[in-house]
């Protein structure tokens, strides 16, 4: 068996974990969907603004962010269930460890935030499904980047574990709040000073978000510029993760511990 | 009093979580509240941030009750029940002792919020903040009575009490008051959020702090409700823990 075809196994298990964890599906979708067909349609009667058609495309990228975000806790799991030193002992190498952990959180996300997408196509119509294809590879990248985070915040919390649990509140309540998924650019730039205001434009959940809104709901053409600045604020997250992962993992191989 | 502290001192050193959700109502007050509010154009509503801070204090509430059920759980599963059963004190004392608990719980974590809450809305009696915070821990028993009457169908599957009472407790907030008006929501979410404990809770609420009584309920249902809630799930609680027998297997 070859390293690539071990990375895809590895990466298959942990997929199918994600699914077949049952609390978590349940809180996934019963947050998403009440948020797409509850929370969106009722603040669409408080406002003047058109906010379901605005926030129902950014569920989508909410539900990618809690997916991907998952895979820090099932890497926080293997840590301290003590899975990692069972995968250390098989024929495979730590970096492989490592991109099998991100394809499958990268993967996890995308599926998941599919799903969704095809109930969000149903209560509102779209204009053009075709750019949705074109942009689910940059959403998977994005999934894995975010997975990044994740690996990064389990990697830190490895010898801390139980505020791993608090490290991912954190950043998912300062990455979502800092974002244009619940409300647009033009409100935030009045409100919040210049800077935040430029890290809230470059947040890839605002780009993620945006692009769903213009592209696959919206019907404008695809920018490639635009797809392009998804990747610049995605690929070095990813690689942040894979970094901190790696040396953890590399630790865990040479003390036998953390 | 000594099982209370038991439990506590854990989550007091560092007081990590409690910290944790100062400074998430902080950030979701100040910049999401802030900036929904200036989404709302609703007459009925001149200001959102206020509506939505009573929303997220009662938000925390729920939370806090469900965290009560979900220890006992927790306790359950991990072997301290059977001990604490085993203790030579009465099921009485230790179903107050888990309450007093889930209450000093509640007040840590809402010290911080609820004053930031007080601040922003202004103009308050000590009559009106002292209904308020009555309301909240009438509130925060009755949920913590809920979740641990539910917490009994853990002791055959803890999964599907934890996929229960999640899904639960996000159907229960997004269908009711606690983030907008009853007369916002379409007559089919409103049939539903008129079952929510958490609509009558945040309407009282609100009520007692001075809010426009016309967009919410009635408060004599509200305080008959949550009053009805605390009394009967409390009492469940106690009921079922008084039939819970040492030394079986519960999980």
């Amino acid at each position: 068996m070859t390293e690539l075809s071990r990375i895809l196994r590895l990466a298959r298990n942990d997929f199918s974990y994600f699914f077949r964890t049952k609390w978590l599906m349940a809180i996934l979708l019963s947050l998403h969907l009440s948020d797409m067909l509850v929370v969106a349609l009722v603040y669409g009667r408080l406002m003047s603004f058109e906010y379901f058609k605005f926030f129902v495309p950014a569920v989508v990228i909410m539900g990618l962010f809690a997916a991907a975000l998952d895979t820090g806790r099932r890497i926080w799991l293997a840590f301290r269930e003590g899975v990692i030193h069972y995968y250390l002992s098989l024929p495979i190498s730590i970096q492989g460890v490592v991109v099998a952990y991100l394809l499958a959180g990268g993967a996890a996300a995308v599926v998941y935030s599919t799903s969704l997408l095809l109930i969000a196509l149903i209560v509102l119509p779209a204009h053009a499904i075709l750019n949705t294809l074109i942009l689910l590879p940059f959403l998977f990248i994005l999934a894995m980047g975010l997975a990044g985070i994740a690996a990064a915040l389990a990697a830190l919390a490895s010898t801390h574990g139980e505020y791993f649990f608090a490290y991912q509140q954190v950043v998912q309540l300062l990455l979502l709040t800092f974002s244009t998924v619940f409300y647009p650019m033009e409100y935030i730039e009045k409100y919040l000073p210049p800077f935040l205001t430029n890290l809230v434009a470059a947040n890839p959940l605002s780009l993620a978000a945006e692009a769903m809104r213009q592209y696959t709901f919206a019907g404008h053409p695809v920018d490639p510029f635009f797809l392009l600045s998804i990747l610049l604020t995605s690929i070095p997250l990813t690689v942040i993760g894979a970094v901190a992962y790696l040396g953890t993992l590399y630790m865990v191989q040479v003390k036998g511990k953390l | 009093m000594r099982l209370v502290w038991f439990d506590l001192k854990h989550e007091l050193a560092p007081p990590v979580w409690i910290l944790l959700e100062w400074f998430t109502f902080t950030i979701q007050l100040f910049i999401y509240g802030a900036l929904i509010s200036r989404l709302v154009t609703a007459p009925e509503l001149p200001n959102y941030q206020q509506f939505y801070a009573v929303g997220f204090v009662v938000m925390m509430t729920f939370d806090v009750g469900s965290h009560t059920g979900r220890n006992f759980v927790e306790h359950a599963h991990e072997g301290r029940l059977p001990y604490l059963l085993s203790l030579p004190i009465s099921r009485t004392k230790l179903f107050l002792s888990i309450t007093l608990q889930g209450g000093v719980e509640l007040a840590l974590m809402l010290v911080v919020p609820l004053t930031l809450t007080l601040s922003l809305i202004g103009n308050l009696t000590v009559f009106s903040v002292t209904a308020a915070i009555a309301s909240l821990f009438c509130l925060g028993f009755g949920v913590a009575g809920l979740m641990l009457g539910l917490s009994f169908i853990a002791f055959k599957s803890s999964d599907m009490y934890t996929a229960i009472v999640t899904g639960l407790s996000t159907v229960l907030i997004r269908f009711s008051t606690v983030l907008y008006p009853l007369i916002f929501l379409p007559p089919n979410y409103a049939s539903v959020a008129m079952l929510s404990p958490l609509t009558y809770g945040s309407d009282l609420v609100r009520l007692i702090l001075g809010f426009d009584a016309r967009i919410l309920l009635n408060p004599m249902y509200a305080v008959a409700v949550l009053v009805a809630l605390a009394v009967s799930t409390l009492g469940l609680g106690m009921f079922l823990l008084q039939r819970l027998v040492e030394g079986v297997k519960s999980g």
